[in-house]
C-alpha cells in the first residue's frame, strides 16, 4: 500500500507533514549532512528580523527534565543576508521554505514581511508573535487579541504568500488568540511556541538562564501542545493547524493530527538527533502503512471525545 | 565528515569514584577526529538527561584491534553518571566529530608549545600530545588541580612529551607544586622559556588568568573551551560565549578551540 502523505494547509500545499520549527532547525542549510531537505514537508527558519540581532548574553540555556529552557533572544542574521546567502541555496537543495518573521513593532513586522513580499522561493511566511524571550515584541503581541488581530492585519497587505501566525501557549485562552489571528488575516496557524519556566540554581539562589526565564521545550510540553491544537481545532473547525510541541516519534505526529493538526513542526527534537525530521517521514508512512491509513491527511481531527459529567460526582 | 549514528562501548575503565574512560567503537570518527574536536553523545533513557554531551575526543586508539574513540570524563551530573552506567557492547547515539581542532598544521619542529590544562581539561589535550609527539615537536604539560584526585594520572603524557617535560601543580600541594597551574607555567616564562602556541582547556578561572599572562607577554593561545550545549552543529545557539569584538562566539562551531584574546573574558 503507497500512503499518500500530501497534506493541504489552505493553500499551503506540503508533501508530507512533517515540517520543521523555527529556531531548532538554523537556515536548513546546517542540517544538509544529516537530511535530504527536499524530502522535509518544509522547513521553518530561525525567526528573521529586519536587522541581524545578536541575541540574549549567556548563559542562554539549561537542559530540565524531558526537555530544556532557552532565552537565545531571537539571534539571528537578519532579513536581508537571509534572503542573499541563505535561500538561494535553499531554494538549489529544493527545500519548501517558511519564513519565519519578527520585530519590535508591528511597522518592522510590516517591513521585513514587505522585503519578502511574494517571492517565490518562499513557500509561507510565519509570524513569529510568541517568543517569550525578547523584551519588546514577541509575546507582548502574542498575549493580547486585539494586538494580535491589528498586527496581523497591518502585516496582511504585504505579501499574498500564506500567513501562518505562531500562537503562544502563555496565554489564559488560546482560542481567543486564535480567533484573533484569523480574523487579522491569518491563513494557518501554528502552536505552540515554548512555554515560560524558571529553573534556579539553588546553590548560588540566581537563575541559569541569563534572561531570568526561558522558554520550555521538548516531551516535556506535548500535553500541553496537544490539548491546545485539540481546543483550537473544535473552535475553528476550518482553519489550518501546525502542531508543535515535544514531537520525537511518528506516534507523537498522529496524536498530533489525532487532536486536529494538518501538519506538525518537529523542534527541539533536532537538537538531539538533527536526522530525526527525515525520518520521522519514514516512520509515519511505515505507521500508516501498518495502520491501514491511505491518506495522512484522514487522521487530522479524528479525536474520539468521550462525555464529560455534568458535575462532581460526589 | 560527521557521523550521526549509534556506536557501541567497547570498554569503560573506571579510574576513582568520580574519573573513568569510555572507549567507543568509532573507526570513520577515530580517522577523521583531529585533537581539540567533539562528539555529542545521547546518554541515559533520552529523557534524563533529555539532550545530548559534549566531550572531547581525548583520543584515537584500538580496544582489542577494535578502532576507537576515548572520552575521558568526570561524573558531575545526571549526563555523565549516566554515561557511566551503560554495559559494554551497548549501542549508543554519537555525532561528531564536531567543531574547530587546535591549531597545529603549522607548527614545526623548531618550534616548542605548552599544553595547559585544570582538571578534568586534561581529555582534549591527550590526543594533541600523541599528534604534536608524532610530529616531533617538542611540547611541555602544565596540569594542575585542586587536589591530587582532580589530577588524573595518564601515563601517556611522560610517554609522548617526556617526563622531564610534565609539571604538575594542586591547591593543596598534595602532588606537585602547592599552588595553580598557571603559577607554574608563569614561571616557567619567567625562568626564559619561550613558546611558539599555548593550548590549554580547563575551568574558567583557569582560563581567565591563563589569558590574562599569554596577553601580557604576547604569546599565542589556543583555549578548548566549555559551554552548555544542546546541538553541538550550530543551530540552537545556546552555547555562545561573549566576544571582544560585541559578538556572541558559537562555540560549537566557531570553536571549541579559539584565541583567548577572541573572549571578553570579563563577561564570562
Amino acid at each position: 500500500m503507497s500512503v499518500d502523505l500530501t497534506v493541504h494547509l489552505g493553500r499551503l500545499t506540503l508533501k508530507n507533514p512533517i515540517a520543521t520549527a523555527s529556531g531548532t532547525f538554523g537556515y536548513g542549510l546546517e542540517f544538509a549532512e544529516f537530511v535530504d531537505l527536499s524530502s522535509l514537508g518544509a522547513i521553518s527558519v530561525k525567526g528573521l528580523s529586519l536587522r541581524p540581532c545578536l541575541g540574549n548574553p549567556p548563559p542562554r540555556i539549561c537542559e530540565t527534565d524531558a526537555g530544556m529552557l532557552n532565552a537565545i533572544g531571537l539571534q539571528n542574521v537578519g532579513i536581508e543576508e537571509f534572503l542573499g546567502e541563505k535561500l538561494p541555496r535553499l531554494h538549489e537543495a529544493r527545500a519548501t521554505v517558511i519564513a519565519n518573521v519578527w520585530g519590535d513593532t508591528e511597522a518592522e513586522y510590516r517591513a521585513v514581511v514587505e522585503r519578502i513580499g511574494d517571492d517565490p522561493r518562499v513557500a509561507a511566511v510565519e509570524l513569529n508573535v510568541s517568543c517569550p524571550n525578547v523584551v519588546k515584541g514577541g509575546m507582548v503581541f502574542g498575549n493580547d487579541p486585539a494586538a494580535l488581530g491589528a498586527l496581523v492585519a497591518a502585516v496582511r497587505p504585504a505579501t499574498r504568500l500564506p500567513l501562518v501566525v505562531k500562537l503562544s501557549p502563555n496565554v489564559t485562552d488560546v482560542v481567543a488568540a486564535a480567533r484573533a489571528a484569523v480574523e487579522g488575516g491569518a491563513d494557518v496557524l501554528s502552536l505552540i511556541n515554548t512555554l515560560v519556566g524558571l529553573s534556579i540554581d539553588i546553590e548560588t539562589r540566581e537563575p541559569k538562564i541569563g534572561f531570568t526565564t526561558g522558554g520550555l521545550s521538548g516531551p516535556a510540553i506535548r500535553p500541553v501542545a496537544v490539548r491546545m491544537v485539540w481546543e483550537v481545532r473544535r473552535a475553528l473547525p476550518h482553519v489550518p493547524i501546525f502542531g508543535i510541541g515535544g514531537i520525537e516519534t511518528a506516534e507523537h505526529v498522529v496524536e498530533f493530527l489525532i487532536a486536529g493538526a494538518n501538519a506538525v513542526q518537529v523542534g527541539t527534537a533536532s537538537f538531539r538527533d538533527p536526522g530525526i525530521s527525515g525520518r520521522l517521514v519514514r516512520d509515519l508512512a511505515r505507521w500508516c502503512e501498518r495502520h491501514g491509513v491511505e491518506r495522512v491527511s484522514d487522521l487530522t481531527a479524528t479525536l474520539k471525545t468521550r462525555p464529560r459529567p455534568e458535575k462532581a460526582y460526589v | 565528515m560527521v557521523v550521526n549514528e549509534a556506536l557501541r562501548i567497547l570498554r569503560t575503565v573506571r579510574y576513582d569514584a568520580a574519573h573513568f574512560s569510555v572507549f567507543l567503537q568509532a573507526g570513520s570518527i577515530a580517522a577523521a577526529a583531529k585533537p581539540g574536536q567533539f562528539v555529542m553523545i545521547q546518554a541515559g533513557d533520552g529523557l534524563r538527561p533529555y539532550l545530548r554531551r559534549a566531550f572531547s575526543v581525548a583520543d584515537v586508539t584500538t580496544v582489542a584491534g577494535v578502532p576507537g574513540i576515548e572520552l575521558v570524563v568526570r561524573a558531575v551530573g545526571v549526563g555523565t553518571e549516566a554515561l557511566g552506567r551503560f554495559a559494554e557492547g551497548t549501542p549508543i547515539p554519537v555525532l561528531g566529530p564536531l567543531g574547530v581542532p587546535f591549531p597545529i598544521e603549522d607548527l614545526k619542529q623548531s618550534d616548542r608549545v605548552a599544553l595547559v590544562a585544570g582538571g578534568i581539561g586534561l581529555a582534549p589535550l591527550v590526543l594533541l600530545a600523541r599528534r604534536l609527539a608524532e610530529r616531533g615537536i617538542p611540547a611541555d604539560l602544565f596540569y594542575g588541580g585542586r587536589n591530587e584526585s582532580e589530577v588524573l594520572k595518564r601515563p601517556d603524557f611522560e610517554r609522548f612529551l617526556g617526563a622531564h617535560r610534565c609539571r604538575y601543580a594542586t591547591d593543596d600541594g598534595s602532588l606537585g607544586k602547592k599552588g595553580r597551574v598557571t603559577d607554574i607555567f608563569g614561571a616557567a616564562l619567567d625562568a626564559g622559556t619561550s613558546y611558539r602556541r599555548v593550548f590549554a582547556c580547563g575551568p574558567v578561572p583557569m582560563f581567565r588568568a591563563l589569558a590574562a599572562i599569554l596577553e601580557a607577554r604576547g604569546v599565542e593561545g589556543s583555549f578548548a573551551l566549555e559551554s552548555e550545549m544542546a546541538c553541538g552543529f550550530g543551530v540552537c545557539l545556546g552555547c555562545v560565549l561573549p566576544g571582544r569584538d560585541g559578538r556572541f562566539h558559537t562555540i560549537c562551531t566557531e570553536g571549541p578551540c579559539l584565541p583567548p584574546t577572541a573572549i571578553d573574558w570579563s563577561r564570562v
